[in-house]
């Protein structure tokens, strides 16, 4: 899903999405992967950080995919106590089932119903839930979604396809502290006889951070997906 | 600030909690986020400076300020985080969509004050 | 308010709520020196090496100009590079004679992979 974005937008967005074009050309690691070595080897040799310290953290994050979060949704769907659980504290729930919270902050889950549409955003940078969804993709990090989640939220999930009934209520959190969100979407209907597992395929990352909604069509793959 | 353990009920009678233990604000309560202008770092975006807004929840456990992180200080004087709704129509004139809409943040202690 | 007034009271990152551009679903694979890189940013913070908030602050600092036009992961570096200078762990001497060495050790490595003639 490698859709690499050539704006060169240079109003506080994030372009450049090719920081290695340069190796293509030449063979030679650009300018920026050099000094990440050189960062990285510096810490090393003066025993501030350690290497395996730098590889156990490359594991924990590959770990850590929107696979996760789709299984504790789907948990939720299917057992009324843990989402219970889930909604009053959402990082001991997750807990519970062994995802762990390397990255030290809290976990709200914010449960969307057909009178509350929840859509989250960090306007000040890219905080995102790690730990249950992995890194965010470049869209959340970029200035157009982070500038505009916030004002007018249902311009910007009609530009995702997901058109919300004015009646319904739009909750948009904007994530800049110590919390992190996680959407809880809606099952949908003519789930009745899925298996959990079933049904956790069936929800994609982008569910999760509230700009579509959970459909019977568009799951993610069993790697762990994307979309 | 004395016994303001009395109202948090515990079964023991006469603690004192040190400052900054007892969260000062409550769900329900209506605050208004202050108007300052931090220089070098700050996690208050501007669009919600000088807003009215509810708290939703007391966000635990106590942290240290953010502000104060963002130089280098990990541990010492901690308060609490607070997630506030804030109207929409309260933050845009001009807002589009359910006058219901709103938006929640959290923020910090010093940034809140009551109204 | 004067627009260097504006300069110092809101910060290059605080975009909420500015006009912007119709939303692009980009998304790439990061390659492997950003993988690294956020496994690096995360063991500073585990050891407050440099913790989240000063990378973030870090990054803030760099001013506009460059936080508008570096990718996102080369924004993080170059603050990393940036508050080890500040906090006396690193010199500036010392990462540029590290990157020379390190490039150096790279063109060699890609000398070694070229087949013979």
């Amino acid at each position: 899903m490698s859709q690499h974005h050539h704006d060169h937008d240079h109003d506080h967005g994030d372009g450049h999405g090719h920081p290695h074009a340069e190796i293509a050309q030449t063979g030679m690691p650009g300018y920026y992967e050099i000094m990440e070595t050189a960062v990285r080897e510096l810490l090393v040799e003066r025993r501030l950080i350690g290497a395996d310290e730098i590889r156990r953290q490359i594991e924990v994050l590959d770990s850590r995919t929107p696979a996760l979060g789709a299984k504790v949704v789907a948990h939720a769907w299917v057992d009324a106590d843990f989402r219970r659980r889930l909604l009053a504290n959402g990082r001991t729930a997750c807990e519970e089932l062994g995802i762990s919270f390397y990255d030290d902050t809290q976990l709200i889950v914010l449960e969307n119903t057909d009178e509350v549409h929840n859509l989250i955003v960090c306007t000040l940078c890219s905080c995102y839930p790690r730990p249950v969804l992995g890194l965010p993709p470049d869209w959340y990090k970029l200035k157009a979604y982070r500038a505009r989640a916030v004002v007018e939220p249902r311009a910007v999930l009609a530009e995702f396809g997901t058109i919300i009934p004015d009646d319904v209520e739009i909750r948009v959190s904007d994530s800049t502290a110590m919390v992190r969100y996680l959407v809880l979407p809606r099952r949908p209907d003519g789930t009745e006889g899925f298996s959990e597992e079933q049904l956790a395929a069936l929800v994609t990352r982008d569910a999760m951070i509230g700009v579509v909604p959970v459909t019977l069509t568009a799951g993610h793959t069993a790697k762990g997906a994307l979309q | 600030m004395p016994s303001q353990t009395a109202a948090h009920g515990g079964p023991f009678a006469g603690i004192v909690p040190a400052d900054g233990e007892e969260p000062v604000f409550a769900p329900g309560d209506a605050v208004r986020i202050r108007t300052l202008s931090p220089v070098g770092h700050y996690r208050v975006p501007l669009y919600l400076r000088g807003k009215t807004a509810s708290v939703e929840a007391v966000i635990r456990p106590a942290a240290v300020d953010n502000e104060e992180e963002g130089y280098g200080r990990n541990a010492g004087a901690r308060r609490h985080y607070y997630r506030v709704a804030v109207p929409m129509t309260a933050i845009w004139a001009d807002y589009r969509g359910n006058p219901a809409d709103s938006l929640r943040i959290e923020i910090f202690e010093t940034w809140l004050e009551r109204i | 308010m004067t627009a260097t007034e504006q300069l110092m009271k809101r910060l290059p990152n605080d975009i909420g709520g500015l006009p912007a551009e119709p939303i692009q679903r980009v998304e790439h694979e990061l390659e492997p020196w950003e993988k690294r890189c956020h496994a690096l940013a995360d063991v500073l913070d585990f050891h407050k090496i440099i913790n989240t908030e000063e990378k973030r602050r870090g990054v803030e600092a760099l001013g506009s100009e460059m936080v508008g036009e570096l990718s996102y992961y080369e924004r993080w570096l170059a603050a990393f590079a940036n508050i080890l200078f500040q906090k006396g762990i690193l010199t500036p001497g010392e990462l540029a004679r590290k990157m020379a060495e390190v490039e150096a050790r790279f063109a060699e490595e890609a000398a070694d992979r070229k087949p013979c003639p």
